[in-house]
């Protein structure tokens, strides 16, 4: 069935305007009729009667407001007149069409029939609307780098209109409420140029607002690069009501004004003298946001008015108490005190007070805390034979053991520095390490034998090893950068120290944990599994190399050990996920730390269905190895998990977090910038790197100390919590389009069909050769032949997975604009990981294109042949003639120059449409042949 | 007959109608008078459409102009908008006419309560009801809704939203001895709404019946069905209430604003995929 459709009442009630004005008692309804009835036809107006209703005493301006509310319907008068009668007299409510009757009109059709000794001069209009313009060539509000808007936020709950009014400065005009709105938009955005919509002289704009520059003349070509208001039931105007945030003049000499019946953009500011109604809904903008922001946009209004050609960007947002407010909020609860003590103190302290307490077992060796302290004393004091002295670095290069825990704790006690190397990294990469850090001594690796290390005798002659203190340098862990080669990060012992004790108070980790050291040592996600286990007086079970491998094998020694404290990546978890799923025995795990990599927390409503939340306890934490391992916990619940939380949680005690733009300044809560760590984690700094360290490592101006600028993109939500968006470096653009490919990951992730996703781009030569490549994990293997060889990690089967995997694809298209669609999705068995747990994309297989599907005969042969051979070439893919351009990865660009090399061929002129409408070679074919 | 209460039952205040217009027919008393004073008190602009006035035919008065106008006064009660329009449902200009009004006026109808119908002529065996009576029966009971949808289902579809709330009754889904007619045009009725509802339902437009049991003639909204069922069937008038009750199971006689609070639902986004539905209101009843 089909019928002529009516915009949605707030679409149309966008376009609506209303006032009212008092109407004197005794004011005759019929000769108030006959008037507008005269002022209508005299204005050429379709306003149909006026309607006369008696209202009940009270009420007066209620139904007032419901009139002022009531928007005109699609294909009816462009005029509405109600009278309301009451007790003490009248309102005359107008309602107009506001391309039919502008602001200032329709004030003065109001004064002439409320005042009949008004002029009845309404006729000459400033505001008759303009003749239709085609020039709306200039609203780029769909500007592909148009910057975040994430930190959009709406209140739960029904979406309602609402408005939030504010006091503005005298003197502020349009044009600096333009200014100041495009300041404070393009910081929340992230951009160098804001877009903000505007009502100029009855047309609608969009002003770019370039922060470069000052507040002059920024509506000056506005209105002649507007748009007219729409027709009753005519579509708005392309691009001109796409930005988030507009303003307008909504002065009027009537008692009241509405200057549109629904918000015209999201966010709808509303200039009346110095009173400015802000107009929201509240699914798109909170309350709290939108009072934040209206804040904002006053504070930059007075330095706007102040110094009109200062440049917008150096405006500040905020007063110092909002500025301190943002500070606090990024500031962990509490905090505790400085520790005047060392690891290795702490350590021997447990071995005093519970010397038979299990410290470290691995493969049926096991070590009590006495067993363990005499090792690593004796560690220690071989360590002071071999030369070492206080302060020095040891290179430790030890396959996950008792004797590696051993002698890292045996390292700290000889007063030096540990420097993890893992054995299984490339000789290369081992070697550059130990130049690197300048170690005294590397103990395995080719360096001396650990076990003349700790075999050594207790009471040996050797001197007592070295104190030491909490300032001394505990580790060298060397990260890779996105660029230059891997530098060590030099940690000292009380960061360590204050990890353990920000978190063993709220974790209630003591003496009756076990935990597993899952994590290679040169892994800094195992710094807080050894530590954090072996500083509260736990059981530390060193999980063997090959153990790590296996998720089976991995849950089974959980089982066993009675392991209560897990710490995964959340690469790994999703593996240990699918074994626990089917595994019989009962895990006794009350606590799963994630670390080291985003987390998508929907995977995780499977394992609370297994270990309820108020049995195992799932925190998820965002950390840097600059800032010790971690900086912020969240712990997670179903309803976060079934939202997809990407929030971490807010800082530790002691730890601070700050969102900055790159310029240094303190984004408001909600907008997206640059991740900044300070407090009791800072790292020392790089190792024999000054500049490095000068670069990354900060001072911090609010609140004293240094702080790490961490190159991770995120926002700091209005109540502290801190949400993690990737790194800067991840944002990748693909056909000028500014891309998350998270994102993307999320959307296949939504799939119930697909268990886990990694998306990668492939750059080529030309931005257009730019494709997305998508690897899922299927959660019915044999769907798409995953099954066949588990161990390969290639992708297989991949042919008989079209179906599934086109599916997927498609599905994907619907929610993802075309240019975040994938080109090609490819199965694989499971994601391949990292030594450290994390996504391997070094080792991910050539993406499969999707096959071609079975020939059937063709109409025109020789046509069909030519054309395949043109879209072979510009998809660079073996095509069938019922594929799909689209499903093959093509994409707008590919289409225009499949399009061009048709006709340079002489096979046909085509537009894009015709693409569009045909999408397969057969159906091109046709098409091409039908019209020959 | 049982003891009238000293007042009214309250009325619950609300906005689950907010914004919303309804045309509501049959509205100068009883059930019609009941919904549209529940759906002014949720915020509903409402233009209440009645014959206002006897019709040859009918051995029972029906609604006067001055109890349309007191419909129309308890709405305005609530701050809303209330039009009280005088119209035959049996006359499709007219009804064009009231639903031409409510768009000039409120520029859209969102809910339409059906309820404008008749309980007499009946009361005797099938045969010998006349061609006439059964004419006028079907012609207010069956044909009055299918005018009213007629007219409203243009706007309705326009605006891609609406609710239309039949009342049929009981006598919709059971037989009732003595009724032919009666039950005859309220069982269309339901075959009205499911066939509606269907060929509305891509325009988001919804059509659904209520089926309430016996009502209670509440003197506050000055009902009078009951008291008129019972005289078809020579039941005493003074003894009709403790008659009709020995067969609810509920052992009581279904109040005009529970219906009316069905009604709501059914008007309201609260139930924005429900259509085609039946619901009874009538105390249990028809599960017996």
């Amino acid at each position: 069935m089909s019928a002529p459709h009516t915009p949605h009442p707030t679409e149309a009630a966008r376009f609506c305007h209303a006032a009212s004005a008092r109407v004197a008692p005794d004011a005759d309804a019929d000769g108030l009729a006959e008037a507008y009835a005269v002022l209508t036809r005299r204005h050429g107006l379709a306003g149909g009667r006026l309607w006369v209703e008696r209202v009940p005493a009270g009420l007066a301006v209620r139904r007032r407001d419901a009139e002022l509310a009531r928007p005109l319907p699609v294909g009816g008068p462009d005029l509405r007149a109600v009278l309301l009668r009451h007790d003490d007299g009248a309102d005359l409510v107008l309602v107009a069409r506001r391309h039919a009757v502008g602001r200032h009109r329709l004030g003065t059709l109001l004064a002439e029939l409320t005042d009949p000794a008004a002029p009845g001069s309404s006729g000459s209009d400033a505001d008759a609307p303009a003749s239709a313009s085609a020039d709306v060539a200039d609203a780029s509000a769909s500007d592909p780098d148009a910057g975040d808007t994430g930190w959009l936020r709406g209140d739960p709950g029904p979406d309602r209109p609402a408005a939030h009014i504010v006091a503005v400065p005298a003197g502020t005009d349009l044009a600096a409420l333009v200014a100041a709105v495009g300041a404070v938009l393009a910081r929340y955005r992230g951009v160098r140029r804001a877009l903000v919509g505007a009502v100029v002289d009855e047309r609608l704009a969009v002003v770019g607002v370039p922060v470069d520059g000052g507040a002059r003349d920024l509506l000056a070509t506005a209105a002649a690069t507007g748009s007219p208001w729409p027709v009753a039931g005519g579509a708005p105007p392309a691009g001109f009501l796409d930005v988030e945030v507009g303003v307008l003049d909504a002065a009027s000499p009537a008692d009241a004004y509405r200057p549109c019946l629904a918000p015209l953009w999201p966010l709808t500011l509303a200039l009346a003298g110095t009173t400015l109604t802000c107009h929201h809904r509240t699914a798109g903008w909170s309350g709290d946001l939108v009072a934040a922001f209206a804040r904002q946009v006053v504070r930059v209004l007075g330095q706007v008015l102040a110094d009109p050609d200062r440049p917008l960007a150096g405006h500040d947002l905020f007063d110092d108490a909002e500025r301190a407010a943002i500070v606090a909020l990024g500031r962990g609860p509490g905090g505790p005190p400085p520790a005047v003590d060392t690891i290795a103190g702490r350590v021997a302290r447990h071995a005093r007070r519970r010397p038979d307490a299990p410290a470290v077992s691995c493969a049926g060796q096991r070590l009590t805390y006495a067993q363990l302290d005499a090792a690593a004393t004796r560690v220690a004091r071989a360590l002071a034979a071999h030369g070492v002295a206080p302060g020095d670095r040891v290179g430790v290069c030890l396959d996950r053991s008792v004797d590696l825990i051993a002698v890292l704790l045996g390292v700290l006690r000889a007063g030096a520095a540990y420097v993890p190397v893992d054995p299984a990294y490339p000789a290369e990469r081992i070697r550059y390490t130990v130049e690197d850090s300048g170690v005294a001594l590397l103990v395995g690796g080719g360096g001396i034998d650990p076990a003349g290390l700790t075999a050594g005798p207790d009471d040996a002659a050797g001197k007592e090893p070295a104190a030491g203190g909490p300032d001394d340098t505990a580790y060298v862990i060397y990260t890779s950068g996105s660029t230059g080669r891997p530098k060590g990060v030099c940690v000292p012992h009380r960061n360590v120290l204050a990890l353990v004790d920000a978190t063993a108070g709220d974790f209630g980790l003591g003496p009756a944990d076990v935990w597993t050291m899952f994590h290679s040592s040169a892994f800094d996600f195992s710094v807080w599994e050894i530590w954090g286990c072996l500083l509260t007086g736990g059981h530390l079970v060193v999980v063997p190399h090959l153990v790590t491998r296996s998720p089976q094998e991995f849950h089974a020694l959980l089982a066993a050990e009675r392991v209560t404290v897990l710490n995964q990546t959340p690469s790994a978890f999703a593996q240990l996920l699918d074994v626990d799923r089917r595994a019989a025995d009962r895990l006794a795990v009350r606590l799963v730390v994630f670390g080291g990599e985003p987390l998508d927390a929907r995977m995780l409503t499977g394992w609370f269905d297994r270990h309820p939340e108020r049995e195992c306890r799932v925190v998820n934490m965002f950390g840097i190895t600059e800032t010790t391992v971690h900086v912020t916990a969240q712990t997670l619940d179903r309803g976060l998990a079934l939202a997809g939380s990407r929030s971490v949680g807010r800082a530790l005690p002691g730890w601070r977090v700050y969102v900055l733009d790159p310029d240094g300044r303190l984004l408001p809560p909600g907008a997206a910038g640059e991740i900044h760590v300070g407090g009791a984690g800072v790292a020392d700094g790089y190792l024999h790197r000054p500049e490095l360290t000068a670069q990354r490592f900060r001072p911090d101006p609010w609140a004293g100390g240094r702080m790490y600028r961490s190159g991770d993109r995120g926002r700091l939500l209005p109540d502290g919590r801190l949400e993690h968006l990737g790194r800067l470096d991840d944002q990748v653009k693909v056909r000028g389009y500014r891309i998350e490919l998270d994102e993307i990951r999320q959307v296949l992730l939504d799939d119930p069909g697909v268990l886990a996703v990694a998306v990668v781009v492939q750059t080529g030569a030309e931005s257009a050769d730019t494709r997305l490549h998508a690897y899922v994990v299927l959660a019915d293997p044999a769907a798409a032949g995953t099954a066949a060889d588990p161990a390969a990690g290639a992708a297989v089967g991949a042919r008989a997975a079209t179906g599934v995997l086109a599916e997927v694809r498609r599905r994907a298209a619907r929610m993802l604009p075309d240019y975040m669609v994938p080109a090609t999705v490819t199965a694989l068995p499971a994601l391949p990981l990292t030594g450290n747990g994390k996504l391997d994309t070094a080792r991910l297989p050539a993406p499969a294109e999707l096959p071609a599907s079975a020939p059937a005969p063709a109409a025109d042969a020789a046509l069909d042949e030519r054309i395949r051979a043109v879209w072979q070439r510009v998809l660079g893919a073996e095509v069938g003639p019922e594929d799909n351009f689209f499903d093959l990865g093509g994409n707008s660009l590919l289409a225009l120059r499949l399009l061009n090399e048709l006709r340079d061929q002489g096979l046909a002129d085509l537009t894009p449409r015709h693409l569009y409408v045909h999408q397969t070679v057969r159906g091109l074919a046709e098409a091409i042949g039908a019209a020959r | 007959m049982t003891d009238a209460p000293t007042r009214p039952a309250p009325v619950v205040t609300g906005d689950r109608l907010a914004g919303k217009t309804a045309i509501v027919t049959g509205a100068a008393r009883g059930l019609g008078r009941s919904c549209a004073v529940t759906f002014a008190a949720q915020g509903a602009d409402v233009v209440l459409v009645d014959l206002a006035g006897d019709l040859p035919g009918v051995p029972y008065p029906l609604g006067s102009a001055s109890q349309l106008a007191h419909t129309a006064d308890l709405c305005a009660g609530y701050g809303v908008a209330a039009y009280p329009v005088e119209a035959d449902v049996r006359d499709l200009a007219a009804v064009r006419a009231a639903v031409a009004l409510a768009v000039a006026r409120f520029g859209r109808v969102d809910v339409l309560v059906n309820n404008a119908g008749i309980a007499a002529p009946s009361g005797k065996p099938t045969h010998e009801i006349t061609e006439a009576e059964w004419q006028l029966m079907l012609d207010v009971d069956l044909s009055g809704p299918w005018r009213m949808i007629s007219a409203v289902g243009e706007v309705m579809c326009r605006q891609r939203a609406g609710s239309i709330v039949n009342v049929a009754s009981t006598a919709g889904l059971v037989g009732y001895r003595h009724f032919a007619g009666y039950v005859a045009a309220k069982h269309g009725l339901v075959g009205l709404t499911r066939a509606a509802a269907l060929d509305y339902a891509p325009l988001r437009v919804r059509v659904n019946a209520l089926c309430p049991g016996s009502v209670r003639d509440d003197p506050h909204v000055e009902g009078r069905m009951l008291a008129e069922i019972a005289r078809s069937l020579e039941v005493p008038v003074a003894e009709h209430e403790e008659t009709f009750v020995q067969a609810q199971p509920m052992n009581a006689l279904i109040e005009p604003g529970a219906v009316a609070q069905a009604a709501l639902w059914l008007a309201s986004d609260e139930s924005a995929q429900v259509t085609g539905s039946v619901i009874t209101v009538d105390g249990g009843f028809t599960t017996r």
